[in-house]
Order: structure tokens, then sequence, then C-alpha cells
């Protein structure tokens, strides 16, 4: 028996719209600590993985441990139907093959019940090993999405760099280039709009464009985003999700051509 | 061609090892691909209406050209770094086999001409595709056309499955991509069908793991040969009455191939005369092929002057469309720079069963800040 009531339920909606163009298909894992979804892009670039933590609903109960596979374009037809100040509870039954989304309206005048069909997914399911990262950058949400998306209109990759300077995004295309340089700044008056840089080692990283674009749909979850970037691990891109856990997205790099070191 | 009934055998008894998966997933990997089989294929299938076939100004085919760069190029866009394994001298034990095909081949000239004479034009077709033959010129004009396009090629030593799947064996590439099932009997650790399809048949790439079939299959790969020889190859006859499905059950029951022949049914079943299995054995276990230290697998920058003199030239072939197939190339070899999330995390094993989730991702300085958040949170009702 499973049963999970958020009382937030714009948040649900937000989430999946968040991924569903990254992830067709994923399974979603609840035990008693929260409810996760670690899934891959078709193409084994981009992995996003979810957090939401059982601390978070109003009401939390599993049982036991299951895992719900579900198409993610046929879930956010479904979370489309609940309005934006709605309950959201996600129920199941053990051993069904099925998925209950039930919409109650703030006044409790309108309930809805939306039943889904689960389907079975063979997903690989990839350890990320912890890491310590040679640069941490922390900056508003809006402003990275923002850089991507003018980034994007010139070319179709970003070399990320951090030096001591700040943090540098910058991109080559067919028309010219462009630079985006953003500098520590702690001194603002509202958190949210701080840039905050940890670095251990300048770092220089050069991703698709196309992914970090779609990371961005993460942004009305969070007013900040964290970029931790390594030299020899793929980049995450994190958005926390106030009160209950987390969306990162891991996206591997663009590797130099005649690096002859690269996997088959 | 091939193991006669491996595929249905496959799947009516080892479920498990096939996957279908996405074209593009293979984005990034490195395939090996059996050349002679694919230019096999183009010829019969490329731009052929009845007798016609593409050809140039000189009346000379051309099907395998157009096939092979429009095909490759498909590859290279979505990502895949292919290498084109070509045939070298076939083993004495196969000659028998490709007598056999000759002659298939000559009677089906001489039906292709009695159909002309009738005028019968699903004959026509018919016959027609069964006299095609890969010459050694089919060949070279393929090999000049990859070295063009910066793609590697290997001149196997013998079979060209075999060199793939040492190739694949020895973590050089990802998998083989063949027609032929040979390559699994050729131990190659994945193994991919309908990778070469045209996109608009819209085939799923069917996936086959060697390690999951002996698996399902319960055999280890020793018996999987004698499997194999068993159900047919091309290297030996099989014992008339015995099919794939008998073939499994024999080999289950007694373990290998000469303890089947001291127990079955001599009078049932007939065993040829002259049936060098053994040899055919030893033909997969230990192929001539060659080893890693003396192939160099390199992908190139295209030689776009070479491919328009080569195949505009002195093929035919419309000049606007191979600059533009170029420039493809060029945007494809960009792209092709992206990794894979794989050679970064490595997949761990707990995917059937739902109940350990871990969070591993999860850095100590992240946790403090996990922890800050959820002190806010303070109603759980239960």
């Amino acid at each position: 028996m499973l049963e999970l009531r958020l009382v937030q339920g714009s948040l649900l909606k937000k989430v999946m719209e968040s991924i569903k163009d990254l992830v067709n298909d994923a399974n979603f894992d609840c035990s008693a600590t929260g409810f996760s979804l670690q899934a891959m892009d078709s193409s084994h670039v981009a992995l996003v993985a979810l957090l939401l933590r059982s601390e978070g609903f109003e009401h939390y109960r599993c049982d036991r441990n299951i895992s719900m596979g579900m198409n993610l374009n046929n879930m956010s037809k479904m979370l489309k139907c609940a309005g934006n100040d709605d309950i959201i509870t996600i129920k199941a039954d053990d051993g069904s093959d099925t998925v209950t989304f039930m919409f109650e309206s703030p006044t409790q005048d309108k309930i809805a019940d939306f039943e889904m069909k689960l389907m079975d997914i063979d997903s690989e399911h990839l350890g990320i090993p912890e890491a310590e990262y040679h640069a941490i950058v922390r900056m508003p949400s809006g402003e990275f999405a923002r850089i991507c998306k003018d980034l994007s209109s010139i070319g179709d990759t970003v070399v990320i760099s951090v030096t001591k300077e700040g943090v540098k995004f910058s991109t080559r295309g067919d028309i010219g280039t462009a630079n985006v340089v953003c500098r520590q700044n702690t001194t603002v008056d509202k958190p949210d709009e701080a840039t905050i840089i940890e670095m251990n080692e300048p770092v220089s990283l050069t991703f698709a464009l196309r992914y970090m674009n779609s990371f961005t749909k993460a942004t009305p979850l969070s007013s900040m985003v964290t970029i931790s970037l390594s030299s020899e691990l793929p980049v995450v891109v994190e958005y926390k999700i106030a009160e209950m856990g987390y969306i990162r997205f891991y996206l591997a790099p663009k590797i130099e051509e005649d690096d002859e070191e690269t996997k088959p | 061609m091939g193991i006669k009934g491996l595929t249905k055998l496959l799947a009516d008894n080892a479920p498990k090892a096939l996957k279908e998966q996405k074209f593009e997933s293979y984005f990034g990997r490195k395939i090996a691909i059996d050349a002679s089989m694919s230019i096999y294929q183009f010829l019969i299938v490329v731009g052929r209406i009845g007798t016609e076939m593409l050809t140039n100004e000189a009346g000379e085919v051309t099907s395998h050209l157009q096939g092979m760069f429009t095909r490759t190029i498909r590859l290279l866009e979505a990502g895949m770094k292919p290498v084109y394994v070509f045939d070298g001298q076939p083993p004495d034990l196969k000659k028998q086999e490709l007598a056999k095909r000759y002659s298939r081949r000559a009677d089906a000239t001489e039906d292709l001409h009695a159909a002309l004479e009738t005028g019968n034009k699903e004959d026509i077709e018919k016959f027609s595709k069964r006299t095609v033959k890969v010459t050694k010129q089919h060949n070279d004009d393929c090999k000049k056309l990859l070295r063009l396009m910066g793609v590697p090629v290997i001149e196997a030593p013998s079979e060209a499955e075999a060199q793939c799947a040492a190739l694949c064996k020895s973590g050089q590439v990802y998998a083989v991509a063949s027609e032929d099932m040979d390559s699994l009997t050729f131990g190659a650790p994945i193994f991919l069908r309908h990778l070469m399809d045209p996109s608009s048949r819209k085939v799923p790439v069917m996936e086959f793991e060697v390690s999951k079939v002996l698996e399902e299959l319960n055999l280890t790969m020793e018996q999987f040969i004698d499997l194999c020889i068993l159900c047919g190859c091309d290297y030996c006859d099989s014992i008339r009455g015995i099919g794939a499905q008998t073939a499994l059950k024999l080999i289950r029951q007694h373990g290998s191939i000469e303890n089947v022949l001291e127990n079955i049914n001599k009078e049932r079943y007939q065993i040829p005369d002259d049936w060098p299995y053994q040899e055919a054995r030893r033909l997969f276990k230990e192929p001539l092929v060659f080893t890693d230290e003396q192939l160099e697998l390199k992908w190139a920058a295209p030689d776009e002057e070479g491919l328009i003199n080569f195949l505009v030239t002195e093929n035919g072939f419309n000049s606007d469309r191979i600059t533009k197939a170029v420039e493809k190339i060029k945007t494809a070899k960009n792209k092709s720079s992206q990794g894979r999330l794989e050679s970064f995390f490595k997949p761990v094993v707990s995917t059937s069963a739902p109940n350990k989730r871990k969070e591993m991702s999860v850095k100590p300085e992240k946790e403090a800040a996990n922890k800050k958040s959820k002190a806010g949170v303070g109603r759980k009702k239960k």
C-alpha cells in the first residue's frame, strides 16, 4: 500500500515539466525515506536524479519498497489536469499494475481521480560515486537559464570555465562568438541574487547546449541553481526543491577528439 | 547463412538475452560491422527496379557505393563510430558451402533467363536478386569510399564475423553489427541486428548479449558452439532430422556432440559420413584473426576532394548531394565527441529488485545543506 499526499501539488507538476522532455519512461522508486527517480535520456548522455523526501509530504505511507514504471508523457498529461492549488495524492495498491493520482481542490469541493497504467521498464541504474568537485558555482537559476538560452542562439556547445575571476560561459557558431562572465557577488541584498563560486582548481569543460537548455526547465522549482564541475566527471546541475529534496541533472562532457582513451 | 533457426530458438528459450534498442542509443559507441554482408544487402536492395540497378556512365553498378555512403553517414550522424571489417580468405571448410551458393546462383541465372523470356516481372525481380554476387571490385570500391570518408577499414585474415567478434571481445569496440547469427557463435559479447536497416523501415535494433544467452540456455560457451554446429552452420552439414529445438534438447541432455553421437538413435538420424564437426568447432573457438596490436582504429576527417573525385567524377553521383553529405560527415564528427555517462558511472546491479534505493550521490557538504532544510520541516502526519 502506497499513499503519498502532497499539499503543494504544483510542485509535482513542475517536476514533471522539467524532466518529461529529457526522459520518456522511468521507474519511480518509493521507500520509507522518500519518492525518487533515476533515469537517463535515450542517448545515455544525460541523467536525472530526483528525490522528494518523505518529510515533505503531508502524509507518507509506503509499507514496502516499490518501483513503478511510468511513461512520463502520460503522467504529465494527467498532472496537467490538476489545478495549481490542488492537493495531489499518489496511491497504489500492492501488486496492482496501476497508480492513482487524486486531485483535491483547496476548498475540498472537487475531487478528481486519475488512474494510470504502469509499465515494466528494464532500465539500468547507475551508481554515482561521491566526488569532490573542482569547482562549485551557485547562481540565480533565472540567470543561468537566460545565459543558456542566449548562447544557444549563437552556437551548439558551451564551454564553462571557472577561474579565480569568475565563471565564464562561452560559445562559438557560424555567425560569431559569445562570452558571458559572472563574477562572485555576495553583497546583494537578497540572498537569492548572489553568485557564489567555490574553487579548488580551475576547470574548463565543454557541454552540448541542447541538454543544458532542457535542464533549465527546472528553473521554476528553485531560485538558485548549483553547478558542480570537475575535469574528469559529468557536470551536476542541481535545483533544490524547498524542504523536500532536489532534482539533479548530470551531463557527460564533450571529449577532445584525439583523446584515444575514450571507452568504446 | 549463419546458424539455422537460432534466432527463433533464442526468442523462445532465452527471451531475456534479446533486447530491442533504439538506434539512437548507440550514440558514441564504436561498432564493428561485417562489411561483406552489408554490401550484399545494398546490391540487392538499393535502387533496384527489376534487373536494373544504379550504374555509372560506364554501366558499372554503383548500388553498393550509394548504400554504403548513405548508411554510413546515418551511423556517423547518430554519433556512432563504425569500423568495417572485410572478409579475407574463407576457411577450407566453408568452400563447400560457397560452392553450394555458387551453384544456387547458377540455377538462379538460368531461372532469370527463363523469366526474362516469359516476361514475368515478379520472377525477374526474384531471380535477379538471387544472382547477386559481391565481387572483389565491389569490395575494393567500398574500401576506397570508406577510407575517403575517414572510417577505419579492417581486412580480416579470414572470416569477417570472427574478426568482429575478436574486436568486441578485446573491448576495442562495443558491439558487432551483422545480420549473421554466426557472430554469437564466435563469441561476440554484444551482437546487434538490424542496425544497418534503412531508417524508413523503422525496425528497432535487436541487441543480443552472449553472456545472457548462455545464462538463459544454461549452457557453457563450448556447449553453445556445439549447439550451433548441430543446428547447421556454414562449415559442415547438419544431421538430417535435427533442427534447432531438438539440438538444444540433445545438448542439454548429453553436454557435447561426442556424447550426443554416442547416445542418439543412429537408425533414425543419419550422421553424415564425413562430418568435420571437430574442425568446425575449432574454427569457431580459435578462428584466424588479427590480434589487437596489429590493428589501429582511427576515425579521421573526410577527404572532401577525394570523395567528390571518386563519387561525382568517376561514378556519376550528383555533386550537390555529395557536397552536402560531406558537410554532414563533418558536423557528425564534431558531434561524436560527446561522452556517454557510462564511461563515468558504472551500472549497479539492483535493477530488477526495487527494494533498496541507495542515495549514492549525496556529497558531504550537500548533506549538511539538506539537513538544514530538513530542520524546517516539522509537519509529518501519520
